[in-house]
């Protein structure tokens, strides 16, 4: 069902995709799938060389798991140690339908939650798988060892997480992510003193090598030494993680990027939903230009803090000078914009609506801190409400982080927060066997686009990727693999593999015989507030418009007056940022595309031309259900467009109110 | 709170076989709500500006979690502030006219890949040898079949807190990896799930640890007042009655 | 199979056994328990000494009863001696060691403060104890097998002729220089006990949140006792006893 003329964007449209959900009701898909896939003979699985991309939650897990099945796998991080993806950077939990607390969940109600959360804008079948492994990851991190807080009487503790009417969220301290992530880790190393998986430290993904469409191979930089490696097998794993650093400020670690993704996108390895992503309501606000990185703070703060700014933006102004401190105001000049707006949901909306409000109120001139970028989240009721001491224990080491980034005691100040971008929903697309659009080439985790629609709910990221990586890899691949002839690992002679490399080595010197004037921090945080400013919380048509053509500007200033210093055969991490701003660029036009296509709000992307008279966003179901995949032509500004219809067969799509 | 003006020594070492030394920059203006880390990125765009190599330094998560940055700050690892990691130290900790040393982790397990950054892998070959519960994925049985005590969940958790950056090996006098070894031995040993492959885990653990070239713990407790998550020296104590048990039992250092 | 018979065979038990204590966490074991086993020979040689504020005849009795221990006291001396060489040794092994571990060293040190138990005397052990080992053997040199009868160095206990140690002591202690470094060296040992003791206990795996203080502070008690303890003699002597007529 191709359709040739452009749309009005002047967008050219692809087929629809097929997702390749297998038949039978929606709680039997999964089985019905398991029991119907291809095997590897155990005695052949040996001859299978899996290269896994990034070892955070997804690609430690599918590495470890794969290589328990007795396959060879050969994993790669950028980091020093594959204990440091930024899957351990998760505060708050992971979410699993144990029904535990018999408080009435189930995999229907988990599944609901996250569809409905996702605002209807993900596929029910991998949602409900989804929702069908959480209970298994649970299991198996137990007996990892992961050391999940527990009960008096000895039994995990759960609790609600982001509004969930039920408590599913398991959760160790403020560490989740930290400790689910080196229990992962710990099955991956325990596989390489087995010898079944080789760990290469310091090493990033540039390329993909393609032989006869399917994916056979990588081209990695070694970041100690710079040479450019090359690595072939039989099926190449991208558990690269979310691209939120193209707003250069975000609450991903430094190193966090889209370039393996991307560069999978450039080869044929379709790019969904690039514009819905989720920006956190409470986060440390910017301090100064110097900033480098945003520090989220659990949401949990907002159950007994009180969010305001002042009435009046005079007031607001004295306090940006630092002439009066918050303390200094009336209630009466104060102005709880979140109770008087939503009366029901008050300071517990979720996450964009608060998010939004935060901003709205800043524009108006009546934020606060030195920047007017912020706003105040207060406990002094709370405390006199509670007793400082109850206070300190529900919120004692959020404080002291607080305290330690700031320098101010939020126990006498009110803190200062201001939204944030945490997580991109967006990603490759995937089918249900989560395979790109180039065979052999997979996505997980975060790196995908699959399971959270527009919207992720708490405590569902870390659920995600390991399911991804635990549970659904492990056989979604072996199927592929079964039908494939094993290649041998050493070989890398193939006319692809130069080719790439070349393309790689090219790039490299490209970027480093510029010679210009600006540093690779001064353009990508140039980007970064293009991206906040017209495709960040809320986005209209014209303001998408405009940054559509100033990013391609800002592009032609990065090829044209890039300053990079240091050689391309030693470490140099500016060269590193440099190869990855690239890609943010293109990836940004590709963003702000997207959200201009999407004539919609609906999760995290927020069109202002599409909004209830409450404020609330508002999709247009008829025009939007589906999948915005777009395909690389060769020219970043030129991508085709192919749609997966979203077929809703369990749920009744309804709009979200939080009066 | 005004800025501040600081002359950095930092440690400058071109490769892993080059000669380094310590080289002297001054940066003014600094304000005190900056991290170190933005301080030192600061410098490195006035740096590129003046057409000279940055300062290489690591760093990735800068929220004090994932472990990568780790510089030791006037002798200190992780500089003068307890329980935060270098990413989360910030510039008020210092005064005008500070003059400020920064050098790299310093052990020979650690060899320096370039100025600041170096090559902790021996911690990973570490973890190799035992630093996980041998469970293949789908071999879990109900996560709540097996209860365990409350106190018990938060040792292993206080052990298990650990960010691996090596922290108390660049502060150890020895240059001795023992708190992190022993904040994983005692994380299993809290832990039932842990216990079938104790003597194993906390032998082949300790024996690499030697074979990586890490010094003796001779209970200086450096480690621990460095240690961003205040991981205890309680647990290398641990390890030793684990170790002699297993080893006694074994007969030998090795199984 | 092969390896294992390999190991079962006798000397590989032995060494096997043997390796248990050639790994980091052995040595400081052996480390502990010897350095254990000396703080407690040196409250018993303490206690052995304060028969010297009795008098001559007090003192000599004392020598005289642990030199007619006959074959005994050679199995304890041997003993002693074991432990001695025992402490030594492995303390030289893990102080090379840890040098060797770090052979590119750091521009500027720094100490981290509380809880941190670094301090001179942990950082000094390996200097305190060579001193220290120094000393024993001048000191047994001096003593044991210093003049005996034969040297005119006998006395009268109960009709029965002995060896009059208590005056090679006593004339010893006339000697300023002699009293003021056996001072300095008892000073030094009081320095090497203050980390020793705790951290002997720290080796051997006895931590206790609460215990493990009282421990440490027992140690600084212990370490300034045993120095004060060892100060004592040598300086009453020097003031107040009379050198002997002969």
């Amino acid at each position: 069902m191709s359709n040739a003329t452009p749309n009005k964007w002047n967008i050219k449209m692809g087929a629809d995709l097929k997702n390749s959900i297998p038949e039978g009701p929606l709680d039997k898909k999964w089985d019905n799938y398991k029991s119907g896939i291809g095997v590897v003979n155990p005695a052949n699985k040996r001859k299978y060389t899996v290269l896994v991309i990034g070892t955070g939650l997804a690609g430690a897990s599918a590495a470890a798991s794969l290589a328990e099945l007795g396959y060879n796998v050969k994993a790669f991080c950028t980091q020093d140690s594959p204990r440091r993806a930024h899957s351990i950077a998760a505060q708050g939990g992971i979410n699993a339908a144990k029904n535990y607390q018999n408080d009435g969940d189930s995999i229907w109600r988990l599944f609901y939650d996250t569809i409905k959360g996702g605002d209807y804008r993900a596929r029910e079948a991998n949602v409900h798988r989804l929702a069908q492994v959480s209970v298994n990851i649970i299991d198996q991190c137990v007996a990892q060892g992961v050391p999940f807080a527990r009960d008096y009487g000895g039994l995990l503790s759960n609790r609600s997480f982001g509004g969930a009417l039920v408590s599913r969220t398991f959760y160790a301290r403020g560490q989740t992510g930290q400790q689910l992530l080196l229990g992962a880790y710990g099955a991956m190393m325990r596989q390489v003193d087995l010898g079944k998986v080789q760990v290469y430290t310091h090493r990033e993904m540039l390329d993909l090598v393609k032989i006869d469409g399917h994916a056979k191979g990588v081209i990695i930089r070694n970041l100690r030494t710079g040479e450019i490696e090359s690595y072939a097998g039989d099926a190449v794993l991208l558990c690269t993680g979310g691209y939120g650093n193209v707003y250069f400020l975000s609450t991903n670690a430094m190193n966090s990027n889209v370039t393996a993704a991307w560069r999978c996108h450039k080869r044929g390895a379709y790019f969904a939903n690039p514009c819905f992503t989720q920006i956190h309501p409470t986060c440390i606000p910017v301090s100064g230009d110097y900033q480098s990185k945003l520090t989220l703070m659990s949401e949990s703060l907002r159950n007994d803090g009180r969010v305001w700014v002042p009435k009046t933006k005079e007031m607001a102004q004295k306090i940006q000078r630092g002439e009066i401190g918050p303390n200094d105001l009336a209630e009466e000049d104060r102005d709880y914009f979140l109770e008087r707006r939503y009366p029901t949901f008050g300071n517990l909306v979720p996450r964009d609506v608060a998010s939004r409000n935060a901003k709205y109120v800043c524009n108006e001139g009546r934020g606060v801190g030195k920047t007017g970028l912020a706003v105040y989240l207060d406990f002094a009721e709370s405390i006199k409400r509670l007793g400082r001491k109850a206070v300190e224990d529900r919120y004692g080491n959020l404080f002291e982080m607080y305290e330690r980034i700031t320098g101010e005691n939020p126990y006498e100040v009110p803190m200062r927060i201001f939204p944030a971008v945490h997580y991109t929903m967006g990603g490759l697309w995937v089918d249900y066997n989560l395979m790109t659009t180039i065979p052999g080439l997979y996505a997980l985790g975060e790196a995908n686009f699959s399971d959270h629609g527009a919207n992720r709910l708490g405590a569902s990221a870390l659920m995600q990727g390991l399911a991804d990586g635990y549970f659904v890899a492990p056989y979604t691949v072996g199927d592929y693999l079964a039908g494939q002839k094993p290649v041998n690992p050493a070989d890398t002679s193939h006319e692809a593999f130069k080719e790439a490399r070349d393309g790689v080595d090219k790039q490299i010197k490209r970027l480093l015989s510029i010679k210009g004037s600006k540093t690779v921090l001064e353009l990508h945080r140039e980007l970064g507030l293009k991206m906040w400013d017209y495709v960040g919380m809320s986005r209209t048509a014209e303001g998408l418009q405009k940054v559509l053509k100033e990013i391609p500007a800002l592009r032609e200033t990065f090829w044209n007056d890039l300053n990079l210093m240091g050689s391309d055969m030693e470490w140099n991490r500016s060269l590193e940022f440099a190869g990855r701003l690239a890609d943010f660029l293109d990836l940004g036009e590709l963003m702000a595309l997207d959200a201009l296509n999407r004539e919609e709000s609906c999760g995290g992307h927020f069109r202002e031309e599409y909004q209830t008279a409450d404020g609330e966003a508002l999709r247009q179901d008829d025009a939007f259900a589906y999948v915005a995949a777009w395909e690389y032509t060769g020219e970043p500004g030129a991508p085709v467009l192919h749609k997966e219809h979203l077929q809703f067969e369990n749920v009744k799509l309804t709009q979200r109110s939080y009066k | 709170m005004s800025n501040l003006n600081l002359t950095l020594k930092i440690w400058r070492q071109p490769s892993p076989d080059a000669p380094g030394a310590m080289h002297t920059y001054k940066v003014d203006n600094i304000s005190t709500h900056m991290s170190f880390l933005e301080m030192l990125d600061v410098l490195n765009e006035r740096l590129v500006k003046e057409g000279k190599e940055p300062v290489e330094f690591d760093y990735d998560c800068r929220e004090g979690i994932c472990g990568t940055c780790g510089l030791v700050i006037n002798g200190v690892a992780h500089g003068p502030r307890k329980l935060t990691a270098t990413c989360q130290l910030h510039m008020r900790e210092f005064k005008d006219g500070d003059v400020i040393t920064i050098e790299p982790w310093r052990a020979n397990a650690f060899p320096v890949i370039k100025d600041l950054v170096v090559d902790r892998g021996a911690f990973d070959r570490i973890v190799a040898k035992g630093g996980y519960t041998s469970v293949n994925t789908g071999n879990a049985r109900d996560a709540n079949e097996i209860p365990i005590g409350k106190e018990d969940a938060d040792k292993a958790f206080d052990a298990a807190a650990c960010i691996g950056c090596a922290a108390c090996v660049a502060a150890c006098p020895n240059a001795s990896a023992s708190l992190f070894v022993s904040a994983k031995v005692a994380q299993y040993a809290h832990l039932p799930q842990g216990h079938p492959e104790r003597e194993r885990r906390v032998l082949k653990m300790v024996q690499q640890m030697d074979a990586e070239g890490f010094g003796n713990c001779s209970n200086h407790g450096e480690c621990e007042a460095v240690c961003p998550k205040g991981i205890s020296i309680s647990n290398i104590a641990l390890m030793r009655r684990e170790y002699m048990k297993a080893a006694l039992k074994t007969g030998a250092a090795v199984v | 199979m092969q390896q294992a018979d390999k190991q079962m065979s006798r000397p590989g038990v032995l060494s096997a056994v043997l390796s248990i204590f050639n790994t980091s966490v052995g040595r400081k074991v052996i480390t502990g328990l010897t350095g254990l086993g000396l703080v407690v020979f040196i409250l018993g040689h303490l206690a052995g000494n304060l028969s010297l504020f009795i008098g001559a005849e007090a003192f000599n009795a004392y020598a005289h009863k642990l030199e007619s221990l006959g074959p005994l006291l050679y199995v304890i001396e041997i003993g002693l001696l074991a432990v001695f060489v025992f402490h030594i040794v492995y303390a030289i092994a893990v102080t090379s060691q840890n040098k060797a571990a770090r052979k590119a060293g750091y521009v500027q040190h720094g100490d981290a403060g509380k809880p941190s138990q670094k301090n001179l005397s942990s950082q000094t052990m390996i200097y305190t104890g060579l001193i220290l080992a120094v000393f024993i053997v001048v000191h047994v040199v001096m003593f044991k097998f210093g003049p005996g009868m034969g040297s005119g160095y006998a006395y009268e206990l109960h009709g029965e002729q002995v060896r009059d140690l208590h005056r090679l002591v006593v004339e010893s202690f006339k000697n300023i220089w002699i009293v003021l470094g056996y001072c300095a060296v008892m000073l030094l040992m009081g320095v090497h006990i203050r980390h020793g003791f705790w951290s002997a206990f720290q080796s051997l795996g006895a931590y206790h949140p609460r215990y493990t203080r009282l421990i440490q502070s027992a140690g600084v008690l212990l370490a300034a006792a045993l120095a004060l303890g060892f100060f004592v003699l040598p300086i009453y002597i020097y003031l107040f006893v009379e050198l002997p007529t002969v």
